[in-house]
């Protein structure tokens, strides 16, 4: 049985400065992990790199063994929200319904079956009541359900998702962790641009951390300790600091 | 040379100068586009201070024009702080409206005067020697000189009094606010003075061109120089090069003088584009050339380091491997290897490669960049 | 009026020309404003010119479709030196398209002279493309209009929801496959197509417009694309068909600048006036929550002062209590009007309000309401 990801000697370059350096990883299937580091650690430019959209200097990613371009059915993104515009003219139901164009494929429009599956979809993210809604007149939390929507109509084994948590109010952090964790109980595979370290042993069972490097990976329980932290974030921990705060 | 001729390039000359100085602070401040939106849309205030003075060499006209400028900088920055059009489509619209509403103006009610409307948009210095500026009926040189001379003063004028303001303003517009520089009245000011200058060489190369002479030399200059002085003269001596070489460029061909200095500007940056010592293409193609070999070395070495004493070493380094995984071609592998080996960095062992000492440091140096 | 429309030959060709233009730049300028690139058409448009000079210099012939493939391939190419100068050096994007706008023009203006200067060039008509010329439309150049405006609209439609998701999220596209890249070049070269349509007829100084004012005029009527587009091609036809008209019916009034006025108009109505979007209700609907808020201000106010006569719920109180009440005393009287309108509050003598069982019963509802969210 494959992993559901591996990577090898990933390294990619912008013009000449390097960006991530000589990445391996390998994660198996049915686990959440989160990818945390600090800024310019590399931590979106990984999964848009394992995802094909950034070109690589050298390595490359296989999704169940195979090229992820011959995997692409298994595999499911999720953009930050704030690299769309939300003034676009269009509703809730069609962005879900994106999620399948590469299914379709060309020239065919979405149809009733499609529509159906998107509104299943935003039934899973609560937000079946505001299909016809304009994108524009949603709440932050709103829009990253749309976006997720999106990914699970793909209905994929892998998920790549980009700091689903970021802008969204504290219910909807609730609803998308649960969502994700349900989705793991299933079988699926999910990597998640992750901010908020406290958060990390609550929500993930995996976790990468990730600067330049990869510093370490494997089960949180693992992995996720100070030492591990100070190497990936040069000393100023987040964690630690806030941690000490909460102590009486 | 004739007198005509000389004086020809000694106002092409003066009117790029004076086209490159603000214009060097458009391309940094990104809004190259308001000079092309305010040369047009300052044709309505420049035919109404017409009609009012009958004379196209009243300064009125220039201050109508100006207050035009600035009219259109305020109308663009209304239409998007409505939120519902973005900035770029509220200058495509608000531009051509007024430059419409400047040329159906002339066609209506001033056709047949000295105002046309080719004139407008193309300008035209072959003419400009005739018009003399006379003062008790002593020749004083050319009129377009005794406009454009001015305005060129007054930008370096500007240029000099308010050169810190405009430089921080320019990289730092937070930084600038908070020490109390006003970055919008400086932004206003500096429209102002694109307009001013846009009136001035209207007549000589009109309205499209002028766009040219702002944005091309510095674009070029921007490519030779990280230094805003040195940025400044540049552009002001690219202009004027393209200047005169457009006007003998003209003269050979026998065509539109302020078409030839457009032109020139434009091959002038495309040289630049193609051979700049640091940033041009030959340059850079050069320098990625040998950067690839460091940087395929600096791969080998840390790719080497990483998986020093790990279980997998011994299937990973290996110089098949590399075609393998980190899927280098043959010749592009033989060529890390080989670099790296003669650097000292690696020892190379038949197919077995090992770091040595120096090549442990460089690739612990290289992942800290 | 419209006898001439029927049945005048000319007029007829002017219209139906210029309604082309403005269906097929209207639906395309769509794209362009969603994707940011309003100015690209200014800067392919007047890439253009070069194109048109040196197509009648090499072929001597002025026959539209020869002008128009000049033209679509000097717009091509301006557009792809603005793409090469931003990918391979640090000029920012507008230095570069005005820098090709400006020199590209300038270019064409030196072939376009020197066409003119030479003895044998028949030049005539090639500066109808700086400002346009409906009345110079013929039904050859109708014809080539006709054909390509079809073509680029059958590709939109044809590739709908790809081009839907290249402008929304490309990079969500790339990731399920689709070659974004060459979908953008695909779009881009329809919008070169849209620009050449209307060189003849708009010209090449104010093309752009034409691109862009009836997409921004019909986004403030919808919230979807395929209405949008619509409405941007219905705008961009009277923008077209109305400016054409206008121009070839009176002296003297340039067909270009003409079609940009009536654009423009429509941009400012529907700006003004769109049920949604439009400022005017966007400014009715500010008002009618202001009136809102102070209406509740003042009846909390009232429901504070009723509870201090706990055996008395309709006590009444003066006015100029209230005024004291609060921070805008000027907006009491009108907000216990209105409070009266609605039943509320009603006036008892000189001055003097109190609540009545409804308007108490409303405050009560208001106050735990506030207790709730506070909580």
């Amino acid at each position: 049985m494959p992993n559901a990801i591996d990577v090898t000697d990933l390294t990619v370059a912008y013009r000449d400065t390097p960006v991530l350096w000589d990445i391996d990883l390998a994660v198996p299937e049915g686990v959440l992990m989160a990818i945390v580091g600090p800024n310019g650690a590399g931590k979106t430019t990984l999964i848009k790199a394992m995802l094909g959209l950034v070109d690589v200097a050298a390595g490359q990613t296989l999704i169940y063994g195979e090229p992820y371009a011959r995997q692409r059915s298994l595999v499911a993104y999720v953009p930050q929200r704030g690299s769309v515009d939300w003034d676009f003219p269009t509703s809730v139901l069609d962005v879900v319904m994106m999620g399948l164009y590469g299914r379709l494929g060309w020239v065919k429009r979405p149809g009733k079956k499609e529509r159906a599956a998107a509104l299943e979809a935003l039934d899973k993210v609560g937000m079946q009541d505001l299909a016809d809604r304009q994108i524009s007149q949603l709440s932050g939390g709103q829009q990253q359900r749309v976006f997720l929507a999106r990914a699970l109509v793909q209905d994929a084994q892998v998920y790549f998702m980009d700091e689903p948590f970021q802008g969204v109010d504290a219910t909807t952090e609730r609803a998308i962790v649960t969502l994700l964790q349900e989705l793991r109980q299933a079988g699926k595979t999910l990597v998640v641009v992750h901010h908020d370290l406290q958060t990390v042993p609550e929500y993930f069972d995996w976790v990468l951390l990730l600067n330049v490097r990869r510093l370490a990976v494997g089960p949180v329980a693992e992995v996720f300790t100070e030492e591990n932290l100070r190497l990936t974030y040069g000393g100023r921990i987040p964690f630690v600091q806030a941690a000490s705060v909460n102590e009486p | 040379m004739t007198p005509a001729q000389l004086d020809i390039q000694l106002i092409a000359a003066v009117t790029a100068a004076a086209c490159a100085l603000p214009g060097v602070f458009l391309v940094l401040r990104r809004v190259s586009l308001m000079s092309d939106a305010i040369s047009h849309a300052i044709l309505p205030g420049l035919v109404l201070a017409f009609f009012v003075t009958e004379n196209l060499a009243s300064p009125l006209l220039i201050v109508a024009a100006a207050a035009t400028g600035v009219l259109t900088v305020v109308l663009i920055e209304a239409l998007s702080r409505t939120e519902r059009v973005k900035e770029d489509a509220a200058i495509g619209i608000v531009f051509p409206i007024l430059f419409s509403v400047g040329v159906i103006l002339i066609a209506r009610f001033a056709s047949g005067v000295h105002l046309d409307v080719d004139a407008v948009l193309l300008g035209e210095l072959a003419f400009a020697p005739f018009n003399r500026f006379e003062v008790g009926g002593v020749d004083l040189g050319p009129q377009a000189l005794w406009v454009m001379g001015p305005i060129l003063v007054l930008n370096l004028v500007f240029l000099a009094v308010f050169f810190k303001e405009l430089k921080l303003s320019t990289f730092d517009a937070g930084l600038a606010a908070a020490l109390g520089f006003a970055p919008g009245a400086l932004h206003y000011a500096l429209m102002t003075l694109v307009s001013v200058t846009a009136v001035g060489a209207f007549d000589a190369v009109g309205s499209i061109l002028v766009v040219a002479l702002m944005i091309a030399p510095p674009a070029t200059a921007y490519l030779l120089t990280d230094r805003l002085t040195t940025m400044l003269g540049l552009s002001a001596g690219i202009g004027v090069l393209s200047a005169i070489a457009g006007y003998w460029t003209a003269n050979l061909f026998d065509t539109s003088i302020a078409g030839a200095m457009a032109t020139m500007a434009g091959v002038a940056f495309a040289l630049t584009f193609a051979f700049a010592p640091e940033r041009g293409l030959v340059a850079q193609a050069q320098r990625r050339r040998s950067q690839r070999r460091t940087f395929a070395e600096k791969m080998l070495t840390v790719h080497l380091l990483h998986h020093e004493n790990t279980p997998q070493e011994e299937r990973e380094c290996r110089v098949p491997h590399l075609q393998e995984h980190l899927r280098w071609s043959p010749d592009f592998a033989r060529l890390a290897v080989d670099a790296a080996v003669r650097d000292g960095y690696v020892l190379r062992d038949a197919d077995r490669l090992s770091l040595t000492e120096p090549g442990r440091a460089w690739a612990q140096e290289s992942m800290v960049d | 009026m419209l006898h001439d429309l029927l049945f005048d030959y000319t007029l007829r060709t002017v219209a139906l020309g210029a309604a082309t233009l403005g269906i097929v730049s209207g639906s395309l300028g769509t794209y362009a404003v969603l994707r940011g690139q309003s100015l690209l058409g200014d800067a392919i448009s007047h890439a253009a010119l070069p194109g048109v000079a040196l197509a009648f210099m090499l072929t001597g012939s002025k026959a539209p479709l020869v002008l128009v493939i000049g033209a679509a391939l000097a717009g091509w190419i301006g557009t792809l030196a603005v793409m090469t100068v931003v990918r391979r050096s640090r000029i920012p994007y507008d230095a570069a398209l005005g820098m090709v706008l400006s020199v590209f023009f300038g270019f064409g203006l030196v072939l376009l002279v020197s066409v003119q200067r030479h003895p044998t060039g028949n030049q005539a008509g090639l500066d109808t493309f700086l400002f346009g010329q409906a009345a110079a439309l013929v039904a050859s150049d109708l014809v080539v209009m006709a054909t390509l405006g079809v073509l680029a609209l059958g590709v939109a439609l044809l590739f709908w929801k790809e081009f839907k998701l290249l402008a929304f999220d490309d990079e969500f596209g790339a990731s399920l496959g689709l070659p974004m890249r060459r979908l953008d070049i695909l779009l881009t070269t329809l919008l070169v197509i849209a620009i050449v349509i209307g060189l003849q007829t708009v010209g090449v100084v104010l093309m752009s417009a034409i691109l862009v004012a009836p997409a921004a005029a019909a986004r403030q009527w919808t919230d979807r694309l395929g209405l949008m587009m619509g409405i941007a091609a219905f705008f961009g036809a009277l923008a077209g068909a109305g400016g054409a008209i206008l121009s070839a019916t009176t002296a003297r009034l340039p067909t270009g600048p003409t079609i940009v006025i009536f654009a423009g108009v429509l941009v400012v109505v529907s700006l003004l006036f769109a049920p949604q979007r439009g400022l005017v209700a966007a400014w009715l609907r500010a008002r009618r929550n202001r009136t809102n808020l102070r209406e509740i201000g003042v009846l909390e106010d009232l429901y504070t002062l009723a509870l201090q006569h706990p055996t008395d719920p309709r006590h009444p109180h003066p006015v100029a209590t209230l005024e004291t009440m609060t921070a805008h005393p000027e907006s009491v009287k009108a907000g216990l009007a209105s409070l009266a309108e609605r039943g509320f509050a009603e006036p008892i003598g000189e001055a003097q309000w109190s609540l009545t069982d409804a308007g108490f019963a409303a405050a009560a509802a208001i106050a735990r309401n506030t207790r709730l969210e506070e909580r």
